[in-house]
């Protein structure tokens, strides 16, 4: 294929901008696929992802599209991830274009995420195409929109196009843009080769399927390739491209996308952001810089049935094949027994983790409070990593805790300012700047949007703080935040005793001001979600052998007890077995019979 | 089958003892606790229903000694008094019987009357269970009852008025909104009428019920568990005061007037249940009818069958339930016999669960018994499931086939 006609673009956008529905137009219209054949959302084609809305894995999709001067161009769409937790795989996804079609909702306008991915592309120098989407939806506000466009990203209004991806209105023009305005790839077919890869998956039978941008050289079925990063070696045994299904090809060339099948055993051997070359006559300098995504949040994960340990471990060591940033070190806990301490880029990858063990592979499991990645000095001088509350030092063995930290950007109209103040303050946030971005009308109001910047702990950020900016906001703001590195924090371990029994898995790491706080909610809390028991429970929190907070969950009195009915003793027995089958679900806390739901319940606390 | 005079003895034997549980499935209201099986408003099929129990107890009576029959409900005080005449006639001339044989009907106090009720004491009925349930008109009204508190009065009035020496009272505690006051109030009511026994429940929230959908839409208060454990602590000191035994979880009475059919049930002994959804429990298996009218009709006249399941009790499971069974007892279970009935050793077998209940002072076991302590009897639940089988999924049910051939 003559470079000159080829094109690499990805779509970037806010979640439920309509990202999806537009791949699905642009494939329409390029005719790769018959409609019939093609579920909705092509795209997105995990379970998971449709059902949230959201793009976990990126995939690449080759279009072959005439335009309207009858040439015929190779069209490669690079879908991206929406979503911050997965803001390395964006950044590598747009190193693999030549352009980006950002998407804006004419309903909602600029978001916080938007920005940081068209920092990035800009960054990369991407040839952006500003697009306005659901400019049929009665709520739509494009005109609004298209001065925040122009005002914020300084785009023009004959530079911007107003498109509804679900009628495909507009969506024949964007195309034509995407061909004469994206750049063909740059790239020189006669260096040696280089190939980015910006995705790869674990499949069962080919190993790991790696996703790439060749932009030097070729590859070719066969080659004997090597990963400058990792320097891992290996045989290209298939490569190909997606249309959308794997199509086998000989070559990829300078310019093309598309996979190589490795019979690597891990996705962990092969990276995104790795750069192949060829092992004989191979390049020297990789493509961008490779650094591993590390891990933000951890969380504790265990079976809720002791013995569903070994397919706990099965399970996880599946899923890390085709999820190299999820880390995972097995960890016993004197009440949940064995399970794992597992490292997240950030919540929704620990929810779709969590999600994932239990729907795939059918597993019930208690999920421990998500805490950071604390370092300790202690007095002694030895500094270390603590990324569960069960190793924090005792307090006279600290001498510093330090703690990340982000900047938080807050995208909301400007009648939330005071309320979302508030809330970032609560949750130990300090300014920084606001920034205006433009007129919006919302409920029948003007006002202003406007760019909130903060800093403040990750770990305040990893309890209810969306919940809260999302309600205080009635759901209009944003957020979107980047690592800022350690800071110096004091901070305490806050304990929980159930029935005297110390519960690692409800400890946390707070500041001492909040204890009295926390630990009144977390004792509260608890006394809703454990039923009554045969005895009295007494519930405390405890910083040290300080109890700070405590309540009692008085004995069980009187169950219901029916009576055998015309001697249908069958029938009582059934409603027996059933609470016998009741309290295998429980998790035994010394005696008490503690429901998955009461770890939930902490889990959600703030 | 064996042969020769020893056999024969042991066969008499065991053919000493029957009971008959008869279902009488018709109300006008259904209660809005309700989930046994009834209908309101079909009192139009009740010939039928009659006649079809009557072909039921022909059918299914052995040479067994009749020890007691019970007319459960449903309403069975609905039924007119010449059909229970029929029924008990028809089971005088198929059944040896005891002379001293208790029979049981069940009334509601909006459906008696002298005639009616002197009518069945006439055709034998010799003990009348009341559904008074209690004596507050407001709680009557969110129990969904059709008789007032002075109807529930009159009815006993009428009972003790026609000749009946064997009253039993049914009555109801825990429900949403009753004070412990107004429970005494209750109860010292309905002891001035000096009942032989007494059956108090515990009003228990069965899923698709009206009641429950009540509670659920927040229209009736939940019910307050502390509230009823006090409500029955309160009457097991009242009750105790005036002389009454108390025999069983929710039954008490003067002595000698123990509820003879029920008492078959917890030391999980044999009887028959004829009628619509009744259960029998024979030769080690448990029988249970079709809860469906039409069906039943149907299967004693010619179509289809009246048995819809047929549980095989395993001798394992078969202690079990004795011993839940028997704990519901005042005396609970007597070691060495329960031993000796199931071939087992229940301080062995269960020694893990009986420790543990030990501990938490529901139950005492003084090496002869094994019984509910006063907290036991609230929580008896959480006593009776841990002596289930360890698999006690395991037991064969067989759906009967309902279109035999």
């Amino acid at each position: 294929m003559n470079q000159n006609l080829i094109r690499n673009f990805c779509i970037i956008a806010h979640i439920d901008h309509g990202k999806s529905t537009l791949a699905d137009r642009l494939i329409d219209i390029a005719g790769t696929m018959k409609r019939s054949k093609v579920t909705e959302q092509v795209m997105d084609s995990m379970e998971l992802e449709r059902e949230r809305g959201i793009t976990i894995k990126a995939k690449a999709v080759r279009l072959d599209y005439k335009n309207r001067a009858g040439e015929h161009f190779r069209l490669n769409l690079i879908d991206t991830p929406g979503h911050v937790d997965f803001s390395y795989e964006v950044s590598r996804t747009l190193v693999a274009c030549e352009g980006a079609v950002l998407v804006i909702d004419a309903t909602q306008g600029i978001q916080a995420q938007t920005l940081a991915n068209i920092y990035i592309a800009m960054e990369h120098n991407l040839v952006v195409i500003p697009v306005i989407n659901k400019i049929d939806l009665p709520g739509s506000e494009p005109e609004r929109v298209m001065e925040e466009i122009k005002s914020v990203l300084g785009y023009n209004l004959s530079e911007t196009f107003f498109i509804s991806a679900k009628t495909g209105q507009g969506v024949g023009e964007l195309v034509e843009a995407i061909v004469d305005r994206i750049p063909p790839p740059g790239g020189d077919l006669n260096l040696p080769t280089r190939a980015l890869i910006f995705d790869s998956h674990y499949d069962d039978y080919k190993g790991v399927i790696a996703y790439v941008r060749v932009v030097d050289g070729r590859l070719e079925k066969g080659s004997k390739v090597r990963l400058m990063g990792e320097g891992t070696q290996m045989e290209v045994l298939e490569l190909g491209y997606f249309a959308p299904d794997p199509t086998p090809a000989e070559s990829l060339q300078a310019g093309e996308v598309g996979y190589i099948a490795t019979g690597l055993k891990s996705v962990a051997e092969c990276r995104v952001g790795d750069t192949v070359t060829v092992v004989s006559g191979g390049a020297t300098e990789p493509l961008i810089g490779y650094d591993l995504p590390k891990p933000m949040v951890y969380a504790g994960i265990y079976p809720t049935q002791a013995d569903d340990y070994a397919d706990l471990r099965e399970a996880i060591e599946k899923l890390n094949l085709n999820d190299a940033s999820l880390t995972f070190e097995p960890e016993a806990s004197p009440i949940l027994g064995q399970g794992f301490r597992c490292g997240f880029l950030g919540l929704l990858h620990l929810d779709i983790v969590v999600e994932r063990l239990e729907r795939e592979f059918g597993l019930s499991l208690v999920v421990t409070i998500p805490g950071v990645k604390f370092m300790v000095t202690k007095t002694s001088g030895e500094i270390s990593d603590v990324t569960s509350p069960v190793d924090f030092p005792d307090p006279s063995e600290i001498a510093k805790i330090e703690e990340p930290w982000v900047r938080i950007s807050v995208v909301t109209p400007s009648n939330f300012i005071g309320a979302l103040m508030e809330v970032m303050q609560e949750f130990e946030g300090v300014y920084k700047h606001t920034e205006y971005l433009g007129q919006f009308t919302a409920l029948g109001e003007t006002g202003q949007r406007v760019q909130l910047e903060y800093e403040m702990p990750l770990r305040s950020m990893l309890t209810t703080f969306y919940d809260y900016l999302k309600s205080r906001s009635r759901g209009y703001a944003s957020l979107d935040h980047e690592l800022l590195g350690y800071r110096e924090a004091k901070l305490v371990k806050l304990d929980v005793l159930v029935n005297d029994v110390k519960v690692d898995a409800f400890s946390r790491i707070i500041p001492p001001e909040k204890a009295h706080d926390i630990g009144k909610a977390v004792v509260s809390k608890l006394k809703d979600s454990i039923p009554r028991q045969l005895f009295k429970v007494p519930l405390q929190a405890a910083i040290g052998g300080r109890i700070v907070a405590r309540e009692d969950i008085s004995a069980r009195r009187k169950d219901v007890l029916s009576k055998c009915y015309g001697g249908d003793i069958t029938r009582k027995r059934k409603l027996l077995e059933k609470q016998k089958e009741g309290k295998k679900k429980m998790k035994m806390i010394g005696k008490v019979e503690v429901p998955k739901e009461a770890f939930l319940s902490i889990m959600k606390l703030g | 089958m064996g042969c020769g005079a020893l056999s024969v003895i042991i066969n008499w034997n065991m053919a000493a003892n029957i009971s008959l549980y008869i279902h009488i499935p018709f109300c006008i209201r259904k209660c809005s606790y309700c989930s046994f099986v009834s209908y309101s408003g079909r009192q139009d099929a009740m010939e039928q229903y009659s006649q079809a129990l009557t072909r039921e107890i022909i059918q299914r009576v052995d040479n067994r000694m009749l020890k007691s029959v019970y007319f459960g409900g449903g309403t069975p005080s609905l039924l007119p008094a010449d059909h229970i005449s029929r029924l008990l006639e028809c089971i005088g001339t198929h059944l040896p019987q005891n002379r001293e044989i208790e029979i049981s009907l069940e009334a509601n106090p909006g459906t008696i009357n002298h005639k009616h009720l002197y009518a069945m004491l006439s055709s034998g009925v010799n003990r009348l269970s009341i559904g008074l349930q209690s004596l507050d008109d407001g709680e009557l009204g969110v129990l969904g009852r059709l008789h007032s508190s002075a109807e529930g009065l009159n009815a006993v009035a009428y009972a003790r008025g026609v000749g009946f020496k064997n009253i039993n009272l049914d009555l109801i505690y825990g429900i949403p909104g009753q004070t412990l006051p107004s429970w005494q109030y209750t109860l010292e009511g309905v002891l001035s009428l000096e009942p032989e026994h007494l059956s108090l429940y515990g009003l228990s929230l069965e899923s698709g019920t009206a009641m429950m959908e009540k509670i659920e839409a927040g229209e009736l208060p939940t019910i307050d568990p502390d509230v009823s454990a006090e409500q029955y602590e309160l009457a097991e000191k009242i009750l105790a005061a005036k002389g009454y035994r108390h025999y069983e979880i929710s039954n008490w009475a003067k002595p000698g007037f123990e509820c003879r059919h029920n008492m078959v049930y917890w030391k999980n002994e044999e009887y028959i249940g004829v009628g619509a959804g009744a259960c029998s429990h024979i030769g080690g298996h448990r029988f249970l009818n079709t809860s469906s009218l039409e069906k039943y009709i149907d299967a004693f006249t010619g179509n289809g069958a009246a048995v819809e399941s047929d549980e095989t009790i395993s001798p394992e499971m078969a202690a079990a339930e004795a011993a839940i069974l028997a704990l519901r007892l005042e005396e609970g279970v007597e070691i060495s016999s329960y031993n000796n009935d199931y071939k087992t050793d229940i301080l062995s077998v269960n020694s893990k669960e009986i420790k543990e209940l030990e501990s938490y002072g529901l139950i005492e076991n003084n090496g002869v018994n094994i019984k509910l302590t006063p907290r036991g009897r609230l929580l008896g639940n959480e006593v009776f499931w841990r002596f289930l089988p360890a698999s006690s999924a395991q037991n064969d049910t067989n759906q009967v086939a309902m279109e035999r051939e």
